[in-house]
């Protein structure tokens, strides 16, 4: 027995010194990182936070040059006195020349990183990404910053979800193509959401702007929420849609035509007129129904013209169809797929006044 | 024919019926499930959650078939050759049970030591690892069947918590993904079945703890239960990573189970997988403390090895075999070796005995 319990002894010892140690302290941890594409080579440039006495933080960046993003990972090592870890990754923004190159590569090595987390944010700039890396916003940190622009106005605003598993999870899936947020800076400590970009085989082909990110909502998500505009000869009425849910119906032989109906419930924000009457807010609703339909039916259009599809009709007709041939789809089908688009809009609350 | 070969077992070492449930139960689950959603899809794509269920129904009638066999016989698997091909042949025949067992004790102990060395610490040591895993294990099968049963109980009770991570990917899940049903040919979906029949391995070992066991008979509705309960977690399991990845993503990722934990965030937790494969640990205890005593009893039921030497024997094996293994192919291989010789094993080999048994005891009551 006093032997197996000294050799148990010894073999903790021994095991103890077996695998490396990732002391918080000790390490530089990554929290954001841009990429930018400059004379042919990628640019990374890393964020870290570094927390002050007083509670601050400071944003310190480091930035390499290389051809594979792992190497540019290599070459920032060498800039940091401490090892920089990838562990708690908030961010990560790829630059416009970048993006329309296409970033694959890049995404590559998040997918495989498995220190990475899946609910990793990406965003297109519109320009250069290390700007925006590079800015103060507040003392919480810049990725921190970036992250909750990004998560209040995906839950709460017209940003349709998005994340790193979604991102993958729309790319490899058979008949949808991806999308991501487009950040932009708006003065010298100020950045804002301008719109959706559009992907085409990791490559941004089409961004979508901010004021039409509403409606683009309303097709790829459900229970969508934003505000948007209505205008009604000279008034305007600001729309919140509290809930709203999209149904894909596929015609019947020949199957040809694609039914989205769009529900949504809204409240009224705001009326330039002089009174909100029960008429007022029916023209609203049928004012807003119009809208919404016309500006849905030219999205598909676009999106049709330009061969993506980040709706994910290719993948609504593939689960109703049996031995569903992609090729074929993008090729033939989908350029002459009919899009009917109807809002079933019901206007409930008109705010605390009448 | 002679008696004397009924070897057995004293009252109290055996164990409840009740508890087959999770003898069965643990040792199914083991290293398999954190990535066999991939190996199923490639085959039968997304409809192969049928298959699941099939290859889990299948091994009902296995089950039943090796209930009958030990019934019969009244013992495990040395008193079923012996009953078939006599004392001699039959204890011969027996012996290869002994590298089989190391084998999936090998199998799953590499399993987790490459999931650790990639997803957390990539200098840890092969052989340090298996040093204390394997003395651990030793540890274990001294105190006992009973203890070993123990250990079982708990690896199944305290990891079970786990299920409720899943819910987390509910949120980024798409259902529609599953459709259309039945796009596959049927000769797919068996196909896929063939290899779900992988992870599902392990209750084999009923045939040598069956002496153990405390009023056989009444244990089969546990063991049965447990089949079924591995067979629910496992449909529900793939339904959630259909509906998590899409099928291209999916084919992407070698351990989809613990990718799918990388969407869980707490607020006191950044990362759910570390918890997580630390909780492994004690998934895979009692299979390897299973597989390990198993070996250990047919030695001692064959060549009269005492079971404490036989188990030290045994594990040094393992310890070698598992240093033997390092990189990414070489355990592919080893991975595709045990589950084919444990696929012929439970399909073709125990209904073959199955069938050689009740052919016996029609002779025999003659």
């Amino acid at each position: 027995m006093k032997k197996i319990i000294i050799s148990f002894f010894i073999a903790a010892l021994l095991l103890c010194g077996c695998v490396q140690k990732e002391i918080l302290d000790d390490v530089n941890l990554e929290t954001g990182v841009g990429y930018d594409l400059v004379k042919e080579k990628i640019r990374g440039t890393a964020l870290v936070p570094v927390y002050q006495p007083d509670k601050s933080v400071d944003n310190k960046t480091f930035t390499a040059s290389s051809k594979l993003s792992r190497d540019f990972l290599n070459d920032v090592q060498r800039q940091s006195p401490d090892p920089i870890v990838t562990g708690s990754l908030e961010v990560v923004l790829f630059g416009k020349e970048l993006s329309e190159r296409g970033i694959l590569d890049l995404i590559d090595s998040f997918q495989r990183d498995p220190s990475v987390g899946a609910g990793l944010y990406l965003a297109v700039v519109d320009g250069e990404s290390k700007k925006i890396i590079q800015g103060n916003y507040g003392n919480r940190g810049t990725a921190i910053f970036i992250s909750n622009l990004i998560r209040h106005n995906m839950l709460t605003k017209d940003v349709p979800k998005t994340n790193l598993q979604l991102f993958l999870s729309d790319f490899y899936q058979i008949g949808k193509t991806s999308y991501l947020p487009q950040l932009k800076k708006k003065g010298k400590n100020q950045i804002m959401i301008s719109g959706i970009s559009l992907f085409k085989y990791g490559k941004v082909v089409d961004t979508i702007p901010g004021n039409k990110m509403f409606f683009f909502k309303l097709l790829v998500d459900n229970y969508s929420e934003g505000t948007t505009e209505v205008k009604i000869g000279k008034e305007i009425a600001a729309i919140q849609s509290v809930q709203s849910k999209n149904d894909f119906k596929l015609s019947r032989s020949p199957r040809n035509e694609v039914d989205i109906t769009l529900k949504i419930n809204a409240i009224l924000n705001e009326f330039s007129g002089n009174k909100v009457t029960k008429k007022e807010v029916g023209e609203i609703e049928k004012k807003f129904k119009k809208d919404v339909e016309r500006e849905c039916m030219q999205m598909t259009e676009r999106f049709q013209k330009q061969k993506i599809d980040p709706i994910g009709l290719g993948h609504f007709v593939k689960s109703k169809t049996r031995n569903f041939d992609i090729k074929k789809w993008w090729r033939e089908d989908y350029p002459k797929l009919k899009v009917n688009i109807k809002a079933d809009v019901t206007i409930t609350e008109s705010g605390v006044i009448e | 024919m002679d008696m004397e070969q009924q070897h057995t077992v004293a009252d109290k070492l055996k164990v409840s019926p009740f508890l087959v449930f999770f003898l069965i139960h643990s040792m199914q689950v083991g290293i398999g499930v954190l990535g066999f959603q991939r190996i199923i899809a490639l085959t039968a794509g997304y409809d192969a959650w049928i298959s699941v269920i099939f290859a889990g129904l299948s091994i009902h009638l296995i089950l039943w078939m090796m209930y009958k066999i030990a019934e019969t016989v009244n013992g495990d698997m040395v008193s079923i050759h012996t009953y078939i091909y006599g004392n001699k042949v039959g204890k011969l025949l027996s012996l290869p049970f002994v590298l089989y067992f190391c084998l999936i004790a090998v199998t799953i102990m590499n399993g987790f030591i490459e999931v650790i060395q990639v997803w957390m610490f990539q200098d840890l040591s092969t052989f340090w690892f298996s040093v204390a895993f394997l003395g651990l294990a030793i540890y274990i099968i001294y105190g006992g069947f009973r203890t070993v049963t123990g250990i079982a109980f708990f690896g199944v009770i305290l990891p079970l918590y786990l299920i409720f991570t899943f819910f987390f990917t509910f949120p980024y899940a798409d259902f529609s993904n599953l459709l259309p049903i039945f796009d596959h040919p049927i000769k797919d979906l068996l196909k896929a079945s063939k290899n779900m029949s992988l992870t599902y391995l392990g209750w084999e070992t009923l045939l040598f703890y069956y002496p153990f066991i405390k009023d056989p008979a009444k244990s089969k509705k546990w063991a049965h239960g447990g089949v079924m309960f591995t067979t629910i977690l496992y449909t529900l399991l793939t339904v959630t990573t259909f509906a998590y990845f899409s099928e291209g993503q999916l084919q992407k990722n070698v351990w989809a189970t613990l990718t799918m934990w990388k969407i869980v965030q707490m607020p006191f937790v950044e990362r759910f997988e570390y918890i997580g494969i630390a909780n492994w640990n004690i998934v895979i205890l009692p299979n390897v403390c299973i597989a390990i005593w198993c070996a250990s009893r047919v030695l001692k039921r064959t060549i009269n090895i005492k079971q404490k030497k036989g188990v030290i024997l045994v594990s040094l094996v393992c310890l070698v075999g598992a240093n033997l293994f390092k990189s990414r192919n070489q355990l592919n291989a080893l991975f595709t070796l045990s589950g084919l010789i444990g696929f012929y094993l439970n399909y073709v080999y125990i209904p073959l005995l199955f069938v050689a048994v009740m052919i016996i005891k029609k002779v025999k009551n003659q």
